[in-house]
């Protein structure tokens, strides 16, 4: 009786002391003999879910690629950041204007905050081969008020 | 069974004490703006919290399971503006929940499965301006109960379960609604009925969304007469027949703007052509917009354009146009948009009336050809990859009216003339594009009224001072990422009386002019950001007497360049210093103060950092402590006065050696049974200076010696030889032999010098002295075979005339004869003995 009070003592501080500071599980957005990628979600809010549909070395280019999130902001604007490393250091960054004010380009354009969305569809990606290896890749979409809409850090492993 | 209940017994209280400490659990929403706007976002609330301030003006409640709002939910805010409960899981809306809020003007919905609204659901709400209810489940607008909302401007109902487009009679109380979002709905069919109210109330400023609706049919006459500010129909039509008749039932609708196409991701026409849109022509627009058209022959092109030859605005957005060499001449067409299209190759355009044509982000570009466009006022070339063979003048766009022209994000551009019939410029863009030979002559010297350009990162290298001659309306003036000669920055900017805004950030810098900015005297915003300056020097920006911000991080500065401080224009509200190599050492401890001094100017003053010295890298300069300089300066101070003390000291030492000699000696001093210290050999001849310097500086001096000087200390009556050995060898410790040319002339003097060696021998001690009073000549010298030998053996002191000379034969002297002088009692008994020893070898 004691220990399980105890134990009830114990459990109710650190209830009081908790929620937050847990990292998502990390999930597979594809998987093949010779690839894998990886993904966790880096913002604090939420965990999003996101597939390829092709998973192969030989990277095809226009790639359909399936996301789906509850948004956290207004995205009249929104904005995508990408960052590759290997190995600790950078390889490439590029940054990308998903949705303009003036031209919508995709559906999703000028939703709002609450609303759910999914886009199941091609991504603008060149075609190449993939080296082997394991990259780091840290995606950030932002709208313009520079609020994160969604982050991942995705690991692709190569072999 | 009771040490539990007792422990409980203390446990409940403690829990109850442990949670009162944290206070701010009973307050979990964020203070955005105090009083006023709060951020209560998915933090797990089931209720509305009641400890928010009733000022409030902004309330964030979004993500929270509030699962229904009962009446008067909001009674506590009734200073409400903006109300946000998106995705609070609210499936119930009861009457009069908003009541009370007066002044909410924005009403944000968005992702709650709305099950039940209650008739009077929204009722209050009297200044509410914008109504988001975006997928809510709502299935009609009809009975949407927000009829009485009279001052609504803007209604979203997108992603909801609509499928008629009736619009409802509560619409003709709106007299200011703008915005009807209905896009994302299952709207079918339109007909004459859904749009009766707006027959009989026209909304003139409406602007109207329906796009992703799978529409099938538009009634004829539906529109007709309608006026609109704005119709979005994207992505609406599974095919070119149901899109062809329903643009057909467009027909009679006067609009201002209608955009019609698809969006990327949501391609529903298998195939288009130009045929569906022949019925735009019953349509009165004035702007219209054709975007993300896919599956469109390219032959269809010139047809296209055809369709739209009476409308005066159009803009066409990523459709691939191909080839469209035979632009058509001649329509009316005021405004010309194509935005991201595939064209092959650069359109001659020759359009009379066009005013405004943006040109941009388009594929497959190569050169820039001549257009004729007489009334251009607005060009956008912006982002094609175009190279332009020579630019610009009137020759090649012919105009003589273009205000505005903008040729960023291009390949080559080869500046061949500077603005000839251009001179209405007032923007001019260059940035991110390739100009050649723009350093080579007064590039832009008609713009008379140019008030913008930019030439940001146009592989630009300033070495003609001229470059900006003749900007003299100039207000803002961006060059980041280019270079100047020598990285050193003139005075270029000459004319510009009316700058306000400068941009030299990424120029390689490392040296300004002092004349640099001395022209400038309405420069407000200064950029020298990213740039290589060693040192900050207020000098340059002394004649800005408008500066307000002047950016400086990222260079290399250390500190001033000067020691003194320094001071920058009084108007100077914000100066940048971030990013920086400064030195936290004392040599700048005057600029380490100004810095502290001068936080309120400074940008994020907090944050400049120490790069120097290696210990103190990182840390903030504001911690750098003045301290740490003052207990170094006592350091130095300390160390200079003991050095001084020390050479003072070791100065008065050995200026009073002897004295010291004395001093330390003076007790056990005695000449033993020596009565004279030295015998003085010297020809008579050389007896003025054995009187006048030898004798008055040796017996005067300290110490005194005591000479045996033949004149005076002989005994008279005794034989001469007998003299010199009874009282001047026997009795004295060193001969001193003064050599002079008399000296080796004089028999005596040759001969005492004789009885004087043999002496030296007989008590074998270094006893003779050398003094050589004039230079001797060595054929003379040699006529004394042993003397010779002698002075080529032993050193000798050497007689020199003048000060320094004197001082270091008297010392030198003085050494000489201190040499072997008994100071103790021993050194006396071990004379005697000696003596003793001497006298029994002399027996």
């Amino acid at each position: 009786m004691k220990a399980f009070m105890a134990a009830f003592l114990v459990w109710t501080l650190i209830s009081a002391n908790g929620g937050g500071g847990e990292a998502w599980p990390t999930h597979t957005a594809c998987r093949d003999g010779s690839l894998e990628v990886l993904y966790q979600s880096c913002d604090p809010l939420q965990d999003f879910g996101f597939s390829v549909d092709q998973c192969s070395k030989q990277l095809k280019s226009n790639l359909n690629v399936r996301f789906g999130i509850i948004l956290r902001e207004d995205i009249k604007q929104l904005f995508l950041d990408v960052a590759f490393f290997t190995k600790g250091s950078s390889i490439l960054n590029y940054s990308y204007p998903v949705c303009e004010e003036d031209l919508p380009k995709f559906t999703f354009c000028g939703r709002r905050k609450g609303e759910q969305i999914y886009y199941a569809g091609p991504v603008n990606n060149p075609g190449f081969e993939i080296p082997p290896g394991e990259y780091q890749v840290l995606l950030e979409l932002y709208n313009e008020k520079h609020s994160t809409v969604a982050c991942a850090n995705a690991t692709v492993i190569c072999s | 069974m009771m040490p539990p209940t007792r422990l409980a017994g203390t446990l409940i209280p403690a829990m109850a004490f442990l949670s009162c400490l944290r206070p701010e659990s009973w307050d979990p929403c964020v203070q955005v703006v105090p009083n006023t706007t709060y951020q209560c976002m998915d933090l797990n609330l089931y209720k509305i919290p009641e400890n928010i301030p009733t000022s409030t003006k902004e309330l964030d409640l979004s993500f929270n399971p509030l699962k229904e709002l009962g009446s008067h939910s909001f009674s506590n805010f009734p200073e409400l503006q903006v109300l946000d409960l998106s995705r609070c899981e609210i499936e119930m809306i009861e009457d009069d929940a908003y009541q009370g809020l007066n002044h909410l003007s924005t009403l944000i919905l968005t992702g709650n499965p709305i099950r039940s609204l209650a008739l009077g659901a929204f009722s209050g709400l009297s200044s509410l301006q914008t109504l988001v209810a975006v997928e809510t489940k709502l299935s009609s607008l009809e009975k949407f109960p927000i009829g009485h909302l009279k001052t609504l401007k803007e209604l979203n109902v997108a992603h909801n379960l609509i499928h008629s487009f009736k619009l409802p009679e509560y619409f003709s109380k709106m007299p200011n609604l703008e915005h009807l979002d209905l896009s994302n709905n299952k709207i079918q069919n339109i007909s004459h009925e859904d749009l009766r109210v707006l027959h009989q109330t026209p909304l003139l400023n409406l602007s109207l969304d329906l796009s992703l609706n799978p529409l099938e049919f538009i009634q004829p006459d539906a529109f007709k007469e309608i006026k609109l500010h704005k119709l979005t129909l994207r992505s609406n039509f599974d095919s070119i027949d149901v899109m062809k008749s329903c643009i057909q039932g467009l027909a009679g609708l006067k609009v201002n703007r209608l955009v019609l196409g698809e969006f990327k991701n949501e391609r529903k026409l298998e195939r288009f052509d130009t045929s569906a849109l022949r019925g735009l022509h019953n349509l009165t627009i004035e702007e219209f917009r054709l975007a993300y058209i896919d599956n469109y022959s390219s032959k269809d092109s010139i047809d296209l354009l055809n369709c739209l030859a009476n409308i005066s605005k159009i803009s066409l957005v990523s459709l691939d146009l191909g080839n469209l060499k035979d632009f058509p001449k001649g329509f009316g067409w005021q405004d010309f948009e194509l935005v991201n299209c595939r064209i092959e190759g650069f359109p001659t355009l020759e359009l009379t009336s066009l005013k405004r044509l943006v040109f941009t982000s388009n594929k497959d570009m190569k050169s820039f050809n001549e257009v004729k466009l007489p009334s251009l006022e607005f060009l956008d070339l912006s982002r094609n990859r175009l190279s332009f063979k020579s630019c610009c003048s009137e020759a090649d766009l012919k105009t003589t009216r273009l205000k505005h022209l903008d040729l960023s994000f291009n390949d080559v551009i080869s500046m061949s003339s500077n603005f000839m019939g251009l001179e209405q410029l007032e923007h001019l863009d260059f940035q991110h594009s390739t100009l050649k030979q723009a350093s080579d002559f007064p590039v832009f010297l008609s713009l008379k009224n140019l008030r913008y350009l930019d030439i940001s990162y146009t592989h630009t290298r300033v070495v003609f001072h001229g470059i900006f001659d003749g900007l003299v309306s100039l207000q803002v003036l961006k060059m980041a990422g280019n270079s100047f000669k020598d990285n050193f920055l003139p005075n270029v900017f000459r004319e510009m009386t009316n700058l306000t805004t400068l941009d030299l950030s990424k120029c390689n810098l490392e040296q300004v002019s002092q004349e640099a900015f001395c022209l400038l005297p309405r420069l407000r915003v200064l950029n020298m950001s990213h740039n290589n300056l060693l040192f900050l020097d207020t000098l340059p920006y002394k004649p800005l007497h408008s500066l307000q911000i002047l950016d400086c991080s990222f260079n290399r500065i250390v500190a001033f360049k000067w020691q003194e401080l320094q001071h920058f224009p009084s108007s100077l509200a914000s100066l940048n210093l971030t990013q920086n190599d400064f030195a936290c050492v004392c040599e700048y401890q005057s600029f380490l103060q100004w810095v502290k001094d001068q936080r309120q100017l400074l940008v994020e003053v907090e944050h400049l950092v120490c790069a120097i010295p290696l210990q103190m890298r990182g840390m903030p300069v504001l911690g750098f402590n003045n301290a740490t300089c003052q207990i170094s300066k006592t350091i130095v101070g300390g160390s200079v006065f003991s050095i001084l003390v020390v050479s003072v000291i070791a100065v008065l030492v050995y200026k009073f050696y002897f004295h010291l000699m004395l001093l330390a000696g003076c007790k056990k001093y005695g000449r033993g049974e020596s009565i004279y210290d030295a015998f003085v050999i010297y020809s008579s001849q050389d007896e003025d200076w054995v009187r006048n310097e030898l004798v008055k500086n040796l017996e005067e001096g300290v110490p005194p010696f005591q000479l045996c000087l033949h004149y005076r200390d002989f005994i008279p009556g005794v034989a001469i030889a007998a003299n010199i050995i009874q009282e001047g060898f026997h009795k004295s410790r060193k001969v001193i032999v003064v050599v002079s040319q008399h000296f080796i002339q004089s028999r005596w003097c040759i001969f005492e010098y004789e009885i004087a060696q043999t002496w030296q021998f007989l008590s074998s001690r270094a006893g003779i002295i050398f003094i050589v009073l004039h230079k001797l000549e060595k054929s003379l010298l040699r006529q004394q075979v042993e003397l010779y030998r002698l002075l080529n053996r032993n050193t000798y002191l050497e007689w020199e005339d003048s000060v320094l000379g004197r001082h270091i034969f008297w010392r030198r002297l003085r050494k000489a004869l201190l040499d072997g002088k008994p100071w103790s009692p021993a050194g006396t008994a071990d004379a005697a003995e000696s003596r003793q020893h001497d006298a029994e070898t002399s027996t």
